[in-house]
């Protein structure tokens, strides 16, 4: 599956012998990609065909406990000056020291413990040729900025683990009616440490099951001299909570969240945007492996599925602020995904996309390809 | 304080050893005190395990890549060649710890050769471990397999 650098004959040889592995010095490479093509309902809207993400992995291991990690991607294809879109970008880079099964210590350009997909984003573990619009304007995925950590597992087989993070902060110069908090993140670019913020993560885990809750604190002001120069100023409180459960052909997930923008009124103010004091929603999706029914014996997937999404940017706004009800959005798709391999996907999907004004709605035809490996 | 301080540190320090883990498995598995006889086959080292004259299960440690570190695992079957239990003995990777936990790993009991072993099927899977429980699970079963060719064929016995 992952090739193996300067590693090659260690294990080969190591069977019934793994101190021999232990300790080797190794690079480990791999990737994960998807190409869309999208074609939405309505006048003037021409089929678009993206490579979307095209990510290489890279991580090197120095002894038993100390690895780099690290993941740099480009975003539609290529980057070009003048042109629209385009993105070359490092989602990852840390070093992981590991003292146990329960404390690993970590710092670098971290992923925020958000939901499912911050985490866990590769093309062929999701539903659906994009993921969750939840995904992108309540949980701004792919979510990372720098900091210090530690992770692990509670000892004794309960199945819980965790991740606590000292991160930088957003910053609320950024936030949007539409996306929330999404373009107040700093992402590793010359990224202020002016608000320090708090992010962690619980999960539980067991055959078919896994359950998660997350939270975000810190302040989003950035020493701006009107929103406040403390190290908390501005504050925004995220919490979320996610479920996944497998059962025979059957699979489901959902995931909620709450975002608190405590001063969105002088926020809006300071820099003439609308953003909501509070951020809300989720999504619940149901499928089923149709080859379960259709080649009991095969160790391909085939899954139909559904999922509906409810979020609003604005669930509650700040005095002087009129909410907008076309940003109280519903998004249900239905798809079909087939994977020859558990890490490789062939997907298709139509998405109606709503809200609660009625404005600008449409539908979405979307198929595509995604890889991990 | 400082004494519990330096005995945290001293133990997070010194993991036991991989052989103390593969002798501590074997005496979970079959029973303390069962006798231990290393078998070389082929390339592949057997642990044969036995109690007076009765032949207890055969065991092999082997390892399978994860995302980026190794797992080191053992599989252990019985006279008649059906699985006895698979025991994670080092897990390094910071994702995908759970397919050391015993809810996971009892899946495998009692399986043969014969047995189909696929993630998603007779094996569940757990969100998140993807890549170790395929890993795993491939694991196994050529294990099981290797395991079961070489006892049947009287190279180990």
């Amino acid at each position: 599956m992952r090739t193996l650098l300067s590693w090659g004959l260690c294990c080969a040889l190591a069977t019934g012998l793994p101190s021999l592995c232990l300790g080797q010095e190794h690079t480990t490479v791999g990737g994960y990609g998807e190409v869309h093509f999208t074609n939405a309902t309505g006048p003037n809207t021409p089929g678009v065909v993206n490579l979307a993400r095209f990510v290489v992995y890279l991580a090197h291991t120095f002894d038993d406990r100390l690895t780099f990690r690290s993941e740099v991607e480009i975003e539609d294809a290529k980057v070009e000056g003048g042109q629209a879109g385009g993105e070359v970008s490092v989602e990852q880079a840390f070093l992981d020291y590991r003292l146990g099964d329960w404390l690993t210590l970590r710092t670098g350009l971290l992923l925020a413990p958000m939901g499912i997909i911050n985490e866990t984003h590769e093309p062929p573990t999701f539903n659906g040729v994009d993921r969750p619009g939840f995904d992108n304007d309540v949980i701004p995925t792919t979510w990372r900025e720098i900091g210090v950590g530690a992770l692990g597992t509670i000892p004794g087989g309960s199945g819980l683990a965790y991740r606590v993070y000292l991160v930088n902060g957003l910053r609320a110069e950024g936030f949007s009616a539409s996306e929330g908090i999404r373009d107040g993140r700093q992402e590793g670019q010359l990224a202020s440490f002016a608000n320090p913020s708090f992010t962690g993560r619980v999960e539980w885990a067991r055959p078919g099951w896994k359950v998660g809750a997350s939270f975000w604190y810190g302040g989003t002001a950035n020493a701006d001299s009107v929103l406040g120069t403390g190290s908390f100023a501005a504050p925004i409180t995220l919490v979320s909570a996610d479920v996944r459960y497998d059962v025979g052909g059957a699979s489901f997930r959902g995931e909620v969240a709450n975002i608190n923008v405590s001063d969105a009124g002088r926020i809006d103010a300071r820099y003439g945007t609308t953003v909501g004091s509070r951020i809300a929603g989720g999504y619940v999706e149901g499928a089923y492996d149709l080859l379960r029914l259709l080649a009991p014996g095969a160790s391909q997937k085939l899954n139909a599925f559904v999922r509906h999404e409810r979020y609003d940017t604005q669930a509650s706004v700040p005095a002087g602020v009129t909410r907008d009800p076309s940003l109280a959005r519903r998004l249900t798709t239905f798809g079909l995904m087939y994977k020859p391999t558990w890490n490789t996907a062939f997907k298709g999907d139509y998405q109606f996309v709503r809200n609660a004004a009625g404005v600008g709605e449409h539908e979405v035809l979307s198929l595509g390809i995604g890889y991990q490996f | 304080m400082t004494i519990a301080l330096a005995l945290l540190l001293f133990a997070v320090q010194n993991p036991p050893a991989p052989a103390a883990k593969v002798t501590a498995s074997i005496a979970r598995l079959f029973g303390p005190g069962a006798r231990v006889d290393t078998l070389q086959v082929d390339s592949g080292t057997v642990l044969r395990v036995s109690r007076g004259d009765s032949l207890l299960g055969f065991a092999q440690v082997g390892n399978v890549l994860g995302k980026d570190q190794p797992i080191t695992f053992l599989v252990a079957i019985d006279p008649a060649d059906r699985l006895k239990d698979v025991d994670i003995l080092v897990y390094r990777e910071p994702y995908g710890g759970e397919v050391a936990y015993e809810p996971w790993r009892r899946q495998f009991r009692g399986k043969t050769v014969a047995d189909s072993l696929r993630v998603g099927r007779e094996i569940r899977g757990i969100s998140g471990a993807t890549i170790s429980v395929h890993a795993v699970t491939l694991g196994v079963r050529r294990m099981l397999a290797a395991l079961t060719a070489w006892h049947q064929r009287g190279a180990i016995r």
